[in-house]
């Protein structure tokens, strides 16, 4: 198992356990953590799973942003430098212990 | 007083205009409980949460009528192929919303191609211009009937717009509008002839042919000319369902929201000088009102293979009616949830819009017409109120709703306002 923890804006914190192969967007709405929404279902078609990956170790163990996730982004103006979308990034087990923060709103 | 154990959800028109106390009254009995030997109604949050995203137990092709008689005889613990090989002979099987994986995603991906990030952006600066022109048509009455006058032609008008409709064919699109599903006594859904969307076909197979024979720089090139992510180019066939699709399910949805939203500020005038002091708080009001109000109060799930909801065993060819008001207004989600609170911390997981892969593709398009539609209200009127002339004094009011179980919409609002 891979231990992700994910925080709200408001600072609440969730630890999930996530498996490889899953995306980061499923493996906490398998956990209902409230402040991924994943409308789409995992199509990069809503912006609603944006995630905030503070530590630059984790982002060099992640794919970089395709085209329609960089549109998806813009879309929502979305100011906070390491923003990704959730649903677009597998877990591996070098996640392990990756702290991931969430916007306050996902519709902004 | 209505005996809740003995109505018939599908029939009763006190329960479709006024459905609070009888999702009450379901709720009581556990998460998911029978509503008649072949439905199962699904009150509870995360339990219709779960369903929205299990796409392997369950199928959306009746989502949107419901039960109905199977054209097969169900057989064994998986009818997943069944339902694909008779799905031809079942009303709307086709359509984007009604299909299920593999095939779905590549229509959904027709549709996501139309509602591009970078068209809503577009179309988000047209709906300025688009608001303003309706609020012309009546400004200087100092009063409007909300549907008729402003959020149905805004709402047609705006996906024409998204689509690309050539100007002077939009006067027709505004007229073409029909019959809706769960429409208590409205149209059956065999009969599929009297769709208005058809006429919309129409038009759209012949700009999407004239596109793709003449190309030019505008919005209809674009969407004859989009692939599939695997580079091979949709058919006319395809593409025209997508577009009449957006145009069927982005009209009533929005146009109600949007009446919801402007009831609830006329008869709360604090909030109303709340929104207007700062409309950074349209945004939160707007994900309440959905949550409390949202048009579509219900949709359908066919069970494809034997599952367990809360409690209950269930088996292929049931179906399964999540009750999204109902799931909404969960108190064990949402705390006092039958009230309006714009401080709510946790409006935006409300499912107003479904989840999963059916999830509404035209939210970001409903939200910004709602917005757009507040902040020029807004910025041109002084005081929205309830026209009591029409809707009675204060303490008896009179609001009447679609006779419809799975659509909640008021069907008019009047209104009063000064000019700013």
């Amino acid at each position: 198992m891979v231990k992700i923890t994910y925080i709200e804006a408001n600072g609440d914190k969730q630890i999930v356990d996530a498996t490889p192969g899953q995306s980061l967007m499923q493996a906490a709405t398998r956990a209902a953590v409230p402040g991924i929404l994943a409308d789409c279902g995992g199509a990069a078609a809503c912006g609603t799973c944006r995630i905030y990956v503070d530590d630059a170790n984790y982002r060099a163990k992640m794919p970089p942003r395709s085209e329609m996730e960089d549109a998806m982004i813009e879309f929502h103006d979305d100011s906070e430098p390491h923003v990704r979308l959730a649903c677009q990034i597998q877990v591996v087990e070098e996640f392990d212990g990756m702290v991931l923060r969430m916007p306050e709103s996902q519709h902004s | 007083m209505t005996n809740y154990d003995s109505v018939d959800i599908f029939t009763d028109v006190g329960v479709a205009t006024r459905p609070d106390p009888f999702i009450e009254h379901l709720r009581s009995k556990g998460p998911a409980t029978w509503l008649r030997p072949d439905v199962v109604a699904v009150t509870d949050y995360a339990t219709g949460l779960a369903i929205f995203r299990d796409e392997e137990h369950y199928s959306t092709v009746n989502c949107t009528f419901g039960p109905m008689e199977l054209p097969f005889k169900v057989e064994g613990d998986d009818i997943t192929d069944l339902i694909e090989a008779h799905r031809d002979q079942i009303p709307y099987g086709n359509l984007i919303l009604n299909q299920d994986p593999p095939h779905h995603a590549k229509s959904k991906g027709v549709l996501m191609g139309i509602i591009t990030p970078k068209r809503l952006k577009e179309n988000e600066e047209f709906l300025v211009t688009l608001a303003d022109r309706q609020i012309d048509e009546f400004f200087k009455d100092g009063k409007f009937e909300v549907i008729t006058q402003y959020s149905q032609p805004f709402a047609t008008l705006a996906i024409a717009d998204l689509l690309g409709v050539p100007e002077e064919d939009r006067p027709t699109f505004k007229t073409l509008t029909g019959s809706l599903p769960g429409e208590i006594g409205g149209v059956a859904p065999e009969d599929v002839s009297s769709n208005p969307l058809a006429q919309i076909g129409i038009f759209f197979f012949k700009y999407i042919e004239d596109r793709r024979a003449n190309p030019q720089k505008d919005v209809l090139t674009d969407l004859a000319l989009q692939k599939y992510p695997d580079g091979t180019l949709p058919s006319t066939v395809d593409i025209v369902t997508a577009a009449t699709f957006l145009f069927g399910a982005g009209q009533d949805t929005s146009v109600r929201l949007i009446a919801a939203m402007l009831r609830y500020l006329a008869e709360d005038q604090e909030l109303q000088q709340r929104l207007r002091a700062d409309y950074s708080l349209i945004p939160k009001f707007t994900e309440e009102v959905l949550r409390l109000e949202g048009t579509a109060k219900a949709t359908f799930r066919l069970v494809k293979k034997k599952v367990k909801i809360g409690d209950i065993e269930v088996k292929p060819g049931t179906s399964v009616m999540l009750m999204i008001r109902a799931m909404n207004r969960d108190g064990k989600r949402f705390e006092n949830p039958a009230d309006l609170d714009i401080a709510r911390r946790n409006s935006q997981e409300h499912v107003a819009f479904g989840r999963g892969i059916h999830a509404c593709a035209g939210a970001p398009l409903a939200r910004a017409e709602a917005r757009v539609t507040l902040e020029r209200l807004f910025d041109r009127t002084k005081n929205i109120r309830i026209n009591e002339a029409k809707h009675g004094p204060a303490n008896a009011r009179e609001y009447n709703y679609w006779k419809n179980y799975l659509l909640r919409g008021i069907t008019e609002l009047h209104l009063e306002f000064d000019p700013a």
